[in-house]
């Protein structure tokens, strides 16, 4: 018997509703390039090769945060340049995103301080892996659900950082800013490219 | 004697289910305009994406819908000449922009769309 090629109304409507609502959900989210998670983790490698260094293990913290503005930016310019050729670098899901990313930040920046200033060094390593985990589980709002998996990962290894001694401090730091940014963005961009193809 | 076999049917559909859908499918002349317009996906999911976010660029589009320049430019002239969204056009530097934008009569048909398309699953929903 031949098959029947007939649609049910219900059928055809919900799949219209299903479309709509995917068509609304792709037009507020932000397809952010997993190259850019390439390039800030290699950053944070080299960062962590950097800090192990016997001239520079003193000053492993302050290598760290020269490496985060460069690895900001890195990543904010591969992003830029994937946004301006979608057409517009500002538009309202990119301002979206920096809400969700900046207020971890700019607590972490602050707390950071107040640590240094106290001389609490040993908690800064774990502060800064679990609030930047924080910002990325809310980025992920308007992005993508692997980048919450990533957050909540970042948060987790945030979590025992703070219970870690200090020597284990920059592996951690690599593991995070550096392994974690590099396998993700490997990840985010094999599944972009998967769903391109 | 042979009997004949009746022939095939499918089994109506509940009386309330049916008076239901009737009453469903008397759509406006505006809807079946909107719906006729919006029979191609990509219009529609142009007037979707539309509804969420204020303005949106031609190259925007383009990447949403993953469609040719010319495809594109002819269902946004469709629904430009339906009423239903605005195009503006201006110079980013050298380069050409288009901005289109959802007019007031294009958000509330595809409201009304919407409410007709929810109003047929209802109406199909047994119970």
């Amino acid at each position: 018997m031949p098959r029947s090629n007939t649609v049910t109304i219900d059928a055809h409507a919900a799949a219209t509703l299903r479309y709509i609502r995917a068509s609304m959900e792709r037009a507020g989210s932000v397809a952010v390039p997993g190259f850019a998670g390439v390039v800030m983790g290699l950053i944070g490698l080299g960062a962590a090769v950097a800090a192990s260094m016997t001239t520079l293990r003193a000053h492993a913290l302050l290598v760290w945060l020269a490496a985060a503005p460069v690895a900001a930016l890195g990543g904010a310019i591969v992003m830029a340049r994937q946004f301006a050729l979608q057409g517009s670098v500002w538009g309202a899901p990119v301002r979206k995103l920096l809400l969700c990313l900046l207020p971890s930040l700019f607590a972490g920046a602050i707390i950071t301080a107040v640590h240094w200033q106290a001389g609490n060094l040993h908690a800064i390593p774990g502060t800064w892996l679990l609030l930047y985990g924080c910002a990325l589980i809310c980025a992920s709002a308007p992005t993508a659900r692997i980048v919450a998996v990533l957050g909540a990962l970042f948060v987790l290894l945030g979590l025992a950082t703070l219970l870690l001694p200090d020597r284990w401090h920059n592996l951690a730091l690599a593991a995070g800013f550096g392994g974690l940014h590099l396998t993700f963005g490997v990840l985010i961009a094999r599944e972009r490219h998967g769903n391109q193809s | 004697m042979a009997t004949r076999a009746s022939p095939r049917v499918r089994s109506p559909a509940p009386a309330a289910q049916r008076a239901k859908l009737a009453g469903v499918a008397g759509a406006g002349r505006e809807e079946a305009r909107f719906e006729r317009l919006v029979y191609e996906r990509v219009r529609l999911g142009m007037m979707s994406a539309l509804a969420v976010r204020e303005e949106l660029t031609f190259s925007e589009l383009k990447a949403l819908f993953a469609v040719s320049d010319g495809n594109l430019s002819a269902h946004a002239r469709k629904l430009e000449e339906a009423g239903y969204v605005t195009c503006t056009k201006s110079f980013e530097g050298r380069r050409p922009k288009s901005i289109y934008r959802l007019t007031v009569i294009g958000r509330a048909a595809l409201n009304r769309y919407l409410d007709h398309v929810e109003a047929v699953i209802r109406a199909t929903r047994p119970g």
